[in-house]
């Protein structure tokens, strides 16, 4: 069963900062705060100028929550090694993310560990090489 | 070879190279300065454009057989969203405003450190050049002998160079425009620009105004086979208390898989990505779609007060 582990914790992530803010500003976000889930992936919405990474998570109660995990376009995401064949529907991951500030079930990408262990960080897509 | 010879060779070989980099850095800001004060000593972008042109004696017209390998997917190289990639991390922007614009600009980053924030190109409008020149996504340059097409993947976004010797559009004919006139010449292998009829925009986020009096003068060269440099010189006497020179660079990316694309944009694929400004002056989400029905394409406006 997929749990919420969902409690806010205080990182040090500030280079996450990075995502999500090519198109817009990311102040909507929290900027030093963020939040682990696990699920399975609903829907890839891979798409300009944002992709949106849909998640299922389910909490102790069985009560489904989808969140979204916002990153950068498919341009730069693939050069992350981000594709949406990576996260087919019903891929285990866990996701960490800067959630909304106003408790919307929605993030910034920061991380997700997929359930082989592999993961994929959309930062990794601005990097010289 | 005994240990204390192997530990005076490193001691040799860190030291040489810090002395190199040491140097190397101090050539950097002697390079800087030299073009700091060469865009001081005109008064407008059109007079230093005009002084390039003479000291390259009109410059060269190019042939194909003869035209520099511009070809790649290239990348800002460093710089983030900072329009000068040699600003501080924590410090203010490199510019010298005037006392205006420095009152603006030193509330906008407050409004940003409370979390107040908006950008112009939220609604997927284009950045306008000069801003045009931070932009992190994807690029290619194009060269051919009477037009170099200058193309960044955002908004599909292109400044079109003519270095055929045409001038600019005569001044009463003018309107301002995102990407501005923008006209060229060579010489060797360094293209020169000059760029008016330009409209008002911001350099970046937590960066300053500039007006529709903008103009700029670059010069582009690769100077190796990974890498285009930019000396850019910007004038705006309102916002501008002098030219604000900065090094741009822009790094060829490895595409051996030749799977690197720029392909078209627009905001309104996914109404998941629509942000409105809010009545306070920052940005929200609008209401976001998560039940699986797709990203609903094309099926929403841009824009707007909620």
């Amino acid at each position: 069963m997929n749990t919420l582990r969902g409690s806010t914790v205080v990182a040090l992530l500030l280079a996450a900062a990075s995502s999500a803010w090519a198109h817009h500003s990311a102040t909507m976000f929290e900027q030093t705060k963020t939040i682990t889930v696990e699920g399975v992936v609903k829907e890839f919405q891979w798409t300009n100028p944002h992709s949106w990474l849909l998640v299922d998570v389910t909490d102790k109660n069985g009560k489904v929550t989808t969140w979204g995990f916002e990153a950068e376009g498919p341009s730069t995401l693939q050069r992350a090694g981000i594709r949406p064949s990576e996260f087919k529907a019903g891929t285990r991951v866990t996701m960490t993310g800067r959630p909304m500030k106003d408790g919307r079930p929605a993030a910034i990408w920061v991380l997700a560990v997929r359930g082989d262990g592999k993961k994929f960080d959309p930062r990794e897509g601005f990097q010289v090489k | 070879m005994k240990l204390t010879s192997l530990v005076a060779t490193a001691v040799l070989l860190i030291g040489t190279a810090l002395l190199v980099n040491t140097v190397r850095a101090e050539d950097a800001a002697e390079a800087r300065q030299r073009m700091i004060e060469l865009g001081k000593a005109h008064k407008t972008a059109e007079s230093l454009y005009l002084a390039l042109k003479e000291r390259a004696h009109g410059g060269r017209r190019l042939a194909p057989s003869s035209m520099p390998d511009w070809s790649g997917v290239y990348t800002r190289a460093r710089g983030g969203i900072t329009f000068d990639p040699d600003q501080q991390r924590g410090a203010p922007p490199t510019a010298k405003l005037t006392p205006e614009f420095q009152r603006k600009l030193a509330e906008r980053i407050e409004m940003a450190n409370k979390g107040i924030e908006w950008d112009p190109i939220s609604t997927c409008s284009p950045p306008g050049h000069p801003r045009w020149l931070t932009e992190p996504f994807l690029r290619d340059f194009v060269v051919t002998p009477d037009q170099t097409y200058l193309i960044n993947e955002m908004v599909n976004d292109i400044r079109r160079i003519y270095t055929d010797g045409r001038g600019h559009i005569a001044e009463e004919d003018r309107l301002p425009l995102y990407n501005g006139d923008s006209i060229g010449f060579w010489d060797g292998d360094k293209l020169v620009i000059h760029t008016n009829q330009l409209q008002a925009g911001i350099y970046q986020r937590r960066n300053p105004d500039y007006t529709d009096q903008v103009e700029t003068v670059e010069i582009w060269q690769k100077v190796n086979p990974r890498l285009i440099e930019v000396d850019v010189w910007v004038y705006d006497p309102p916002a501008l208390a002098e030219p604000w020179y900065t090094k741009q660079s822009y790094a060829k990316l490895d595409d051996q898989n030749k799977t690197l694309r720029i392909r078209y944009w627009h905001c309104g694929e996914n109404q998941n990505n629509t942000v409105v400004e809010t009545d306070g002056g920052g940005t929200q989400f609008r209401d976001f779609t998560f039940d699986g029905q797709g990203s609903g394409i094309g099926d929403q406006g841009s824009g707007g007060k909620p």
